[in-house]
């Protein structure tokens, strides 16, 4: 999948404030789940800073806390204690419908099984968002159209996701992630279901969104290519940050890196 | 500091219209929450209907026998009636019961009615056999009795004339029709039948048991379809947990999800109570007509009952299908986004 980039700029207008910033910070959050009379420490102090602009890639065996982080940082979930500020925000302080903003203009996100709408079209799922950010349904009908052709699947708009295959039901969850050009991107395992080569090309779509938009991207991920692309991976395991590194750093060839 | 604004919620036409994808990619779950409003409501129209067609029918029986009765005390009195004429007073607007004593005696074989008063009914009694008069004089003296009737007061001087200068039977079909005074030689006789008050007091008392059991019955039905079309949307609501969680993730606020519900079950509510009102009032005319005859159960049911019925049952499915959906809306509405994110399923 080509990507031409100049088209896909002009969905994210520039950034009055030059210069990097903080655009994901968490401080020493800890969350406990309940159930019952067992408490489960899923997050036991976790602090990180993620930059504008940068590619981060979390790992970590199944139980380490990584979806629940995945949460937290993407405003999903609110921590038991400790902070997390989005763009500088604290989320802690926004009611459910500062929250419903965020969540649908600041972040895009992108699920390892898809999860588009099955009742609705392609356009309908790209289309959605947008509704939802206060678009005209014209105005929203033909930013859909324009971003489904740059993902390529301008020839079928008006198919189910159910009709199309994995990798194109992908890029429709990636133009649907894309619908109000978000600061970030949020994705879980988005290659997992995915053929070797639309993979690469999700991979390098990734880092092309990055590169010429400055977009964050913070992926889960065990995909190889996927790790060798980010800027930093993070390792996960019983509720805490036990490793941080660049790529370069990881020898990937041994074992150690899981 | 980048600024965070408040979500709105999108225009009532975006909701509707994911709302009418849905149930028409989702058309059998649809159909089985539908098929319980239909169920209820139609239980509810025909229970309404049913009422209206006995109550209707009862009434019919009840004046006819009391007319039956009346037309044979009458001919107690005066003996057989067949090729003799009739003298009428009428006080004021004839009653349904006064109205089938006319054609009782019609069919007794009465050739010659002698009408004076109040306008009479021109579409029980033939012109052939019509004849109004304007003064007690007119009457015609040979005929089997003279008949008050008619809601009003009888004009006594009428009367009186009639009193002293023949020896007819006077009769009257109300009691208040008669002076309380008469003369001597005239048989004076009341056709209108006493009703003791414990009497009425028993009837008043057997319908209020009637409404009341018949109420209770209708509440119980309505409570039992609440719960069937609340245990439908329940189960679509955990069909599309991840669909909503999605939503959600996208920017859908709770308001939004719970409008979604709210629109579905009005929907359905509407379409179902509107084929439940049909096939109730169906299933009552079909059911009321084979026991009391199809003429009978007709005749009670008049349009403006039936659209008055069929509105509150539509209203009422509507409504029942809204407080049917609150829960659901609200499990729904409260759904973490997060779940969406868990790919197992």
């Amino acid at each position: 999948m080509k990507l031409p980039l100049p088209k896909l700029e002009s969905l994210f207008p520039p950034d009055e404030q030059a210069g990097r910033r903080t655009m994901i910070r968490a401080v020493d959050v800890r969350k406990v789940y309940r159930m019952g009379a067992v408490e489960t420490h899923a997050l036991r102090g976790v602090s990180v800073d993620i930059q504008e602009g940068e590619y981060l890639s979390l790992m970590g065996p199944s139980g380490s806390g990584k979806s629940t982080l995945f949460n937290m940082i993407g405003g999903l979930a609110k921590p038991t204690s400790g902070k997390v500020y989005i763009d500088q925000v604290d989320i802690a302080q926004l009611d459910a419908n500062e929250i419903a903003w965020l969540r649908c203009r600041k972040i895009g996100y992108i699920f390892q099984t898809y999860n588009l709408i099955q009742v609705m079209t392609c356009l309908e799922n790209v289309m959605l968002p947008m509704s939802f950010a206060g678009l005209e349904n014209d105005e929203a009908r033909d930013k859909a159209m324009y971003i489904l052709k740059l993902v390529g699947l301008a020839h079928r708009p008006l198919h189910k996701p159910a009709e199309l295959s994995g990798g194109q039901q992908q890029r429709v969850a990636l133009a649907r992630a894309l619908a109000n050009s978000p600061d970030i991107i949020l994705a879980d395992e988005p290659t997992a279901n995915l053929d070797l080569h639309t993979g690469e090309e999700m991979i390098e779509l990734f880092a092309s969104l990055r590169d010429e938009l400055g977009v964050t991207v913070i992926a889960a991920t065990h995909d190889l290519k996927m790790l060798k692309r980010s800027d930093r991976i993070l390792w996960l395991a019983d509720g805490q940050i036990i490793r941080a590194a660049h790529p370069r750093e990881v020898d990937f060839a041994s074992g150690e890196f899981h | 500091m980048s600024k965070i604004h408040h979500q709105q919620p999108p225009p009532f036409a975006v909701a509707f219209g994911i709302v009418m994808q849905g149930i028409r990619i989702r058309l059998g779950r649809s159909i089985v929450t539908l098929m319980g409003v239909m169920l209820g409501i139609a239980f509810l129209m025909s229970m309404l209907t049913g009422q209206t067609i006995r109550q209707g029918v009862s009434r019919e029986t009840a004046t006819r026998a009391e007319a039956r009765r009346m037309v044979n005390f009458l001919v107690a009195e005066t003996g057989p009636l067949a090729g003799r004429g009739l003298n009428v007073l009428a006080a004021g607007p004839l009653n349904p019961t006064e109205r089938r004593v006319l054609m009782d005696l019609m069919r007794a074989g009465i050739t010659r009615i002698h009408w004076a008063g109040a306008t009479p009914p021109a579409d029980l009694l033939p012109d052939t056999v019509l004849q109004r008069v304007t003064a007690p004089a007119s009457f015609e003296p040979e005929a089997a009795a003279l008949l008050v009737m008619g809601d009003g007061a009888a004009a006594s001087d009428w009367l009186g004339a009639i009193y002293t200068k023949s020896q007819q039977v006077v009769t009257a079909t109300r009691r208040i029709l008669l002076p309380d005074s008469f003369s001597s030689g005239i048989a004076v006789v009341g056709l209108e039948r006493e009703q003791q008050p414990e009497e009425l007091q028993a009837q008043a008392d057997e319908a209020r048991r009637n409404r009341f059991r018949s109420g209770w019955i209708i509440v119980i039905s309505l409570l039992v379809t609440v719960i069937g079309i609340t245990n439908a949307i329940l189960m679509s609501v955990t069909e599309r947990f991840r669909e909503i969680g999605t939503m959600k993730c996208l920017g859908a606020l709770s308001v939004f999800i719970r409008q979604m519900f709210f629109i579905e079950a009005s929907l359905i509510g509407f379409v179902g109570s509107v084929l439940g009102a049909l096939l109730g009032a169906l299933f009552a005319l079909v059911a009321f007509g084979f026991s009391y005859g199809f003429d009978l159960a007709l005749a009670a049911l008049t349009l403006p009952h039936l659209l008055l019925h069929a509105a509150l049952c539509v209203a009422a499915g509507i409504g029942l299908s809204v407080v049917a959906a609150i829960y659901p809306a609200s499990v729904a509405s409260r759904m973490l986004p997060a779940s969406a994110l868990r790919s197992t399923v």
